[in-house]
């Protein structure tokens, strides 16, 4: 059904698309209803097996997929930050800082786009571009595929689930995608309202999202069951205030630029992240990035793209005071503006946001396989 | 013009203020093809002073690695001849070496580069492969650029050398320009004292024909030979080594990779259909013996008796094993002559402020003040 329903968004979004083409920006009031979240969408190519999820898990954990093999995916998805990142910009590799938040794995298999910037058309396109990326993993191929292939475990693993004589790198992403849809959460206090657990939700939460449907108007973006539009936006969120003062964090600042491609121009003058610009090279789409879901964000702070925010009180007083401005100003949204919230409304919004997440999800720390000497050559 | 020194200048005491003045007034000194049988000092090279300052300071430092863990200096040690001391080199964390990591000295020289001669360019493209490798220095080249650009002593040096700011292309242009400068000198086969067992020791070169590989003033041909060095074990019983050889083979398209335990050597150059150029591996200079223990390519022979006995030996064992390998049946007292003669190539060594660069190198970054309004 929720693949039927994510097909259904994708319609409609192409049609509001046509139609803002041929009839300039009139905007159709389609906003999904919120609603309890579906199991999550399965490519046909990738099925979930439990042993391909138990695989995936184990790289996901393991340092080895990465350059100097100190790094793994959960190094910058760490399990007890909400599988996000502690700070406000995530780590990076050693010797470097990266420049965006570290956004949580959790019901990461509903989004159609990943990344802020929707750089990633899937969980399988995901993990490599963050493996590879030069603040991130700095992985090359070639050295990730002779890896996997000393660690016996892995070649029995692979062959099992893949049918691999040796471990192929492009499984491994295949296999933490399918690890990564695993990793979703349909029990939240939120979720057992929509199925009629009038119980789940405080007074508070039930005002919050009379308040999210209604004057505050949150579900404008953040609508259906997965608290998101998965459209990009510039809400005027100031930029990182790491890049004035620390040298590393201009490093990586010039870096992505550079390595985007952006004018000459551009390179030697923006001062700030233009996200959704690097894949349209659009002007009108500087400083946008795609709504995120709301779920789980009880752990995942800081907020946003950049990690400016580091509660939800924060984040809604900001939508509250109408969003902020930014170098991208030119862009932003015009559908966000000073919302007259009184602070027992924030409260109460606050307070429902907090339903869209369950228990903290804990997994045991796989343990990982050992590298070994190659068997013999076959003849 | 100063371009034609008296040869008596290029000896001995005069050696180094010709050396100097070539260096600091941008002169070259003139080049004489030395045949084989003939050999003599190794020219100095023509250099740009500022950009070879720029890059003896990239040289050795340690960012230009990706996470800025080593440099080129890690594996380059100028006390050991700018090699390494071990018989197979250091890599990129998360990797072992697989084969013994050469010296530079004299390296501009080089017709072609590694211990296969796959790179037969320039050294500007020894450079790229060295820093971007995966299992060597592993850098993203696009975020080195903008980690030089935060140093503001790499600024005004780039600016120094006639570069308007830090770029990829310069950094490979100012690495090559020092590595000019590392230039074998001062050797008693240069300065003409050999000692009595150096002398004898050069006949029993000439008497078996050891130039017929180690020719010229660098006394290499330049060119890939089987000898049959013995494999060495260590790299397919370590993991570590044994998947970086194989992450290198993939790339270099070697086949049926998962099952070779061997080190094809040269045989990537041309991928020959009868395999007779696997076990190739480029003659490697005689120069700077005396630094660079262990030696051939994989590290196997610890000492430079030990290689003379090979050699006597007729070499090791391979069905491509190069005609020219014979046993020489040289007596010991002929050996240790031998021994002597090849210790008398290595020259002083090059490890003071000329060619090391001695001022500490910060590991980490300013930020750039007023960032909002400086441009990028």
């Amino acid at each position: 059904m929720t693949t039927f329903k994510t097909k259904t968004t994708t319609i409609g979004l192409a049609i509001g698309v046509a139609m803002a083409t041929l009839a300039g920006p009139v905007r159709a009031d389609i906003n999904a209803p919120l609603a309890a979240l579906g199991p999550p969408p399965i490519p046909s190519d990738n099925k979930q097996t439990p042993e391909k999820i138990e695989l995936g898990k184990m790289l996901f954990f393991d340092t080895r997929l990465s350059g100097d093999a100190s790094v793994a995916c959960s190094t910058c998805h760490e399990p007890k930050q909400g599988w996000g990142f502690s700070g406000d910009i995530s780590r990076g590799y050693p010797g470097t800082v990266h420049w965006r938040n570290s956004q949580t794995i959790v019901n990461s298999a509903y989004y159609g786009k990943l990344f802020w910037a929707g750089s990633a058309k899937s969980l399988e396109a995901q993990a490599p571009s963050a493996a590879k990326g030069g603040v991130a993993g700095n992985l090359e191929d070639d050295i990730g595929t002779a890896r996997l292939a000393f660690i016996p475990e892995y070649r029995k693993r692979f062959k099992a689930v893949f049918g691999d004589e040796y471990p192929r790198l492009n499984n491994a992403w295949r296999a933490i995608a399918s690890f990564e849809r695993s990793m979703v959460q349909r029990d939240t206090p939120f979720d057992k309202y929509m199925n009629g657990d009038k119980t789940a939700l405080s007074e508070e939460a039930v005002r919050g999202k009379g308040l999210f449907e209604g004057k505050a108007n949150c579900i404008e973006c953040h609508n259906g069951a997965l608290f998101s539009d998965q459209k990009f936006y510039n809400l005027g969120v100031p930029r990182a205030e790491r890049w004035l003062d620390d040298g590393l964090a201009q490093i990586t600042f010039r870096f992505e630029n550079y390595a985007k491609g952006v004018t000459q121009k551009m390179y030697r003058e923006v001062k700030d992240d233009a996200g959704y610009y690097f894949r349209t090279k659009l002007d009108q789409d500087k400083g946008k990035f795609r709504t995120p879901s709301l779920r789980y964000t009880l752990y995942t702070a800081p907020y946003m793209h950049n990690g400016t925010f580091f509660d939800l009180q924060e984040v809604v007083e900001f939508y509250n005071a109408g969003g902020g401005e930014n170098e991208f100003s030119a862009s932003k949204t015009k559908l966000i503006k000073p919302l007259g919230l009184s602070e027992g409304e924030i409260a109460d919004l606050v307070a429902f946001l907090e339903s869209l997440s369950g228990d903290e999800i804990k997994v045991d720390t796989p343990k990982l396989p050992p590298y070994a000497a190659l068997p013999n050559p076959v003849k | 013009m100063l371009r034609c020194f008296p040869k008596s200048m290029r000896l001995g005491g005069g050696l180094n203020i010709a050396l100097a003045l070539a260096i600091a007034m941008s002169f070259t000194l003139p080049s004489s093809n030395t045949l084989a049988d003939e050999a003599g000092p190794v020219e100095a090279i023509k250099v740009d002073a500022k950009k070879a300052a720029l890059g003896k300071r990239l040289f050795f430092d340690k960012r230009l690695s990706g996470d800025s863990s080593q440099s080129c200096a890690t594996c380059h040690i100028p006390e050991k001849g700018f090699s390494d001391g071990l018989a197979l080199s250091k890599a990129y964390p998360g990797s072992e070496g697989f084969r013994n990591t050469p010296t530079l000295i004299n390296t501009a020289l080089k017709a072609s580069w590694f211990h296969d001669g796959r790179l037969g360019t320039n050294l500007n493209d020894v450079t790229r492969e060295s820093l971007t490798e995966d299992y060597v220095m592993n850098m993203d080249m696009r975020i080195m650029q903008e980690r030089i650009k935060q140093d503001p002593v790499y600024i005004q040096m780039f600016k120094d050398a006639g570069w308007s700011e830090p770029s990829n292309g310069s950094v490979r242009n100012a690495i090559p320009e020092y590595l000019k400068t590392l230039t074998s000198r001062g050797s008693p086969f240069d300065k003409g004292t050999m000692s009595a067992a150096a002398k004898r020791g050069s006949k029993v070169f000439q008497a078996n024909n050891c130039a017929s590989c180690h020719s010229g003033n660098r006394f290499t041909d330049d060119k890939p030979h089987n000898t049959a060095v013995p494999d060495n074990p260590d790299i397919w019983s370590d993991p570590l080594r044994h998947h970086t050889y194989v992450a290198f083979g993939m790339f270099m398209g070697i086949e049926n990779i998962f099952n070779i335990r061997r080190d094809v050597g040269a045989d990537v150059r041309s991928h020959k259909v009868d395999g007779t150029d696997v076990g190739k591996f480029m003659t490697p200079t005689l120069r700077e013996l005396k630094y660079t223990a262990p030696y051939m390519h994989n590290g196997t022979i610890k000492t430079l008796a030990d290689v003379v006995a090979f050699y006597n030996n007729g070499g090791g064992n391979d069905a491509n094993k190069d005609k020219a390998m014979k046993p020489l049946g040289m007596s010991v007292a002929d050996q240790a002559d031998l021994v002597a003669y090849l210790e008398s190539l290595s020259g002083d060594p090059l490890t003071s402020a000329e060619h090391v660069w001695k001022d500490k190198i910060p590991a980490n970054y300013t930020a750039i003040a007023d960032w909002l309004n400086t441009p990028n």
